[in-house]
């Protein structure tokens, strides 16, 4: 409808012209739209005479800046029920913040647990914030009453060497009666539960690989 | 979603995991009754309580309107199969609004919206929608159930949306919650609209659950948390706040397509209304104008930001 034709038909009604032109302009349904003639914003208040109220939260607001929060998704580390969990934190990493975590609570949209947790699950945040939590690899040598940190390499490189030696003497090529067979039976592994399908396929392939018979890829702790 | 039942101990409850039911439809008397009281008690002390107010009166007409109102006609049981069968939404809005009774309900609602106190260019409006040819009429009120609002009829468009949401919410009642099936994200699964706002709640059986409700039938229907209702994605959804990270009204933001819609933690503050607390958190619209985000959340009484 042109405008005219819109004055002709509804002659009581104020028509809104910005710089002479009037624009019939739908505002989109997921759209945002801004008469930018005037320079005006056409909203519900300015129409409905609150610009007075629309103003003066404007003025309440502009000294403040707008927080960012996360909340994420994630599998509790715990057991093998893995529990759906998410995570809220203040910051955010993707806008190059650094996240802190607030505030862990149960996932209601996981089919597993439906928003429940244990009272270790609902305990997450202090277990992320422990100050006691293990954050670099350490270790205990013989007859040392001590734990002391090492570097990862350093403490990758003494369990693959280990490893090896341990290996290197105990594995069994043959079982009693001479058939061939793949036996490591002197060292066990044991890996955790917050994983996916197929980080517990590649674990579970390292560890058969090896002759590894002592394995469980369930955190039954 | 039923309220916690009394003081009683309930043992049948624990170790029970219940599901959230997926869409909770209107009580249209409660609805607008309770929104009625939200808004009067957002109003005191606010910036914004001239308009708060004046929602507020306009809810109680509409919850006024709802008592005195005969029973509608209910939605037909064939359509709301149709629609079930072919994943639409039952209640259909081009019908609603050339029915002869949704007419009747905007004519009453328009002679009682004129005793609430309002500024002169609403009372204008309300006054030329009295005065309106029933083709003109027509052709607004086709605006209002395309959810497309022409920016320079916002204030008479807001009474006939108020009006609609009158019918709409009664019609939606007539409509039974377990029949009703997942659209699609973000889209009411009575009417297909898109939500104004959408709600994390702490009541019994759904407990930090999040549900988004439809501003034009008052339906709230179940959707995943961390997830963009204008797009579906899962993916680089965060949260932004106005000043502190500790708000109950936070703007969810997607990075996949720059939108955001009003998420309310009723979990933490049950008195949280989708709408009313929609109009009440203006200051978090502005404040995101100066985002790379457009707002994606619908409300008849928040247009343009």
């Amino acid at each position: 409808m042109t405008a005219a034709a819109r004055e002709a038909q509804f002659p009581s009604w104020d028509i809104v012209f910005f710089g002479g032109a009037f624009m019939n302009v739908e505002l989109s349904r997921r759209g945002f739209l801004k008469a930018t003639g005037a320079g005006v914003a056409a909203t519900s208040l300015g129409a409905m005479g609150f610009g007075a109220a629309e103003a003066a939260v404007a003025a309440h607001v502009r000294p403040l800046k707008l927080a960012n929060t996360t909340e994420t998704r994630n599998t509790c580390p715990y057991c093998s029920v893995a529990c759906g969990i998410i995570i809220y934190s203040k910051g955010d990493v993707r806008k190059g913040e650094r996240a802190e975590v607030v505030h862990i609570e149960g996932d209601v949209d996981h089919p597993t647990n439906l928003g429940t947790l244990c009272p270790k699950g609902a305990a997450l945040k202090d277990f992320v914030q422990a100050p006691t939590r293990l954050t670099q690899p350490r270790i205990r040598k013989p007859g040392s009453d001590r734990f002391e940190d090492v570097s990862w390499d350093a403490a990758l490189d003494r369990i693959a060497r280990l490893m090896k030696h341990d290996r290197d003497a105990n594995f069994l090529a043959t079982n009693a009666e001479g058939l061939a067979v793949n036996r490591w039976t002197t060292t066990g592994m044991l890996a955790a539960s917050a994983t996916t399908n197929e980080t517990a396929w590649t674990t579970f392939k390292v560890a058969k690989a090896l002759g590894i018979v002592g394995f469980d890829n369930q955190a039954r702790v | 979603m039923s309220s916690s039942s009394g003081l009683q101990p309930d043992p049948s409850m624990i170790g029970r995991l219940v599901k959230p039911v997926f869409a909770v439809l209107p009580d249209p008397t409660a609805l607008f009754r309770q929104r009625a009281e939200r808004f009067a008690v957002l109003a005191e002390g606010h910036d914004l309580a001239p308009y708060l107010r004046f929602l507020g009166a306009l809810s109680a007409v509409q919850a006024d309107l709802v008592a005195c109102l005969p029973a509608p006609d209910a939605v037909p049981p064939e359509q709301v199969e149709r629609a079930r069968a072919n994943a639409m939404p039952p209640l259909d809005r081009g019908a609603l609004g050339a029915s002869e009774d949704f007419r009747a309900t905007l004519v009453r609602f328009l002679e009682a919206a004129a005793s609430v106190e309002m500024p002169a260019p609403a009372a204008a409006a309300l006054a030329e929608l009295h005065q309106a040819p029933r083709t003109a009429l027509g052709e607004m009120i086709g605006n209002v159930m395309g959810d497309a609002i022409p920016f320079e009829m916002l204030a008479q468009h807001l009474f006939l949306s108020a009006a609609t949401q009158v019918h709409a919410a009664r019609l939606a009642a007539t409509l039974e919650a377990d029949k009703l099936v997942p659209l699609e994200t973000g889209l009411c699964p009575v009417c297909g609209g898109p939500p104004a706002s959408s709600v994390v709640v702490g009541v019994q059986g759904a407990e930090g659950a999040r549900y988004a409700a439809c501003a034009f039938c008052g339906t709230r229907w179940n959707e995943v948390r961390i997830k963009c209702l204008a797009c579906g994605s899962t993916k680089g959804v965060g949260y932004k706040s106005a000043g502190t990270e500790n708000a109950t009204v936070k703007a969810e933001c997607c990075d996949s397509c720059r939108s955001w819609v009003k998420i309310l933690y009723a979990d933490r503050n049950p008195a949280l209304e989708a709408v009313a607390d929609d109009v009440a958190s203006l200051g978090l619209d502005l404040l995101m104008q100066n985002t790379e985000y457009r707002r994606a959340g619908f409300d008849p009484f928040l247009i343009g930001y």
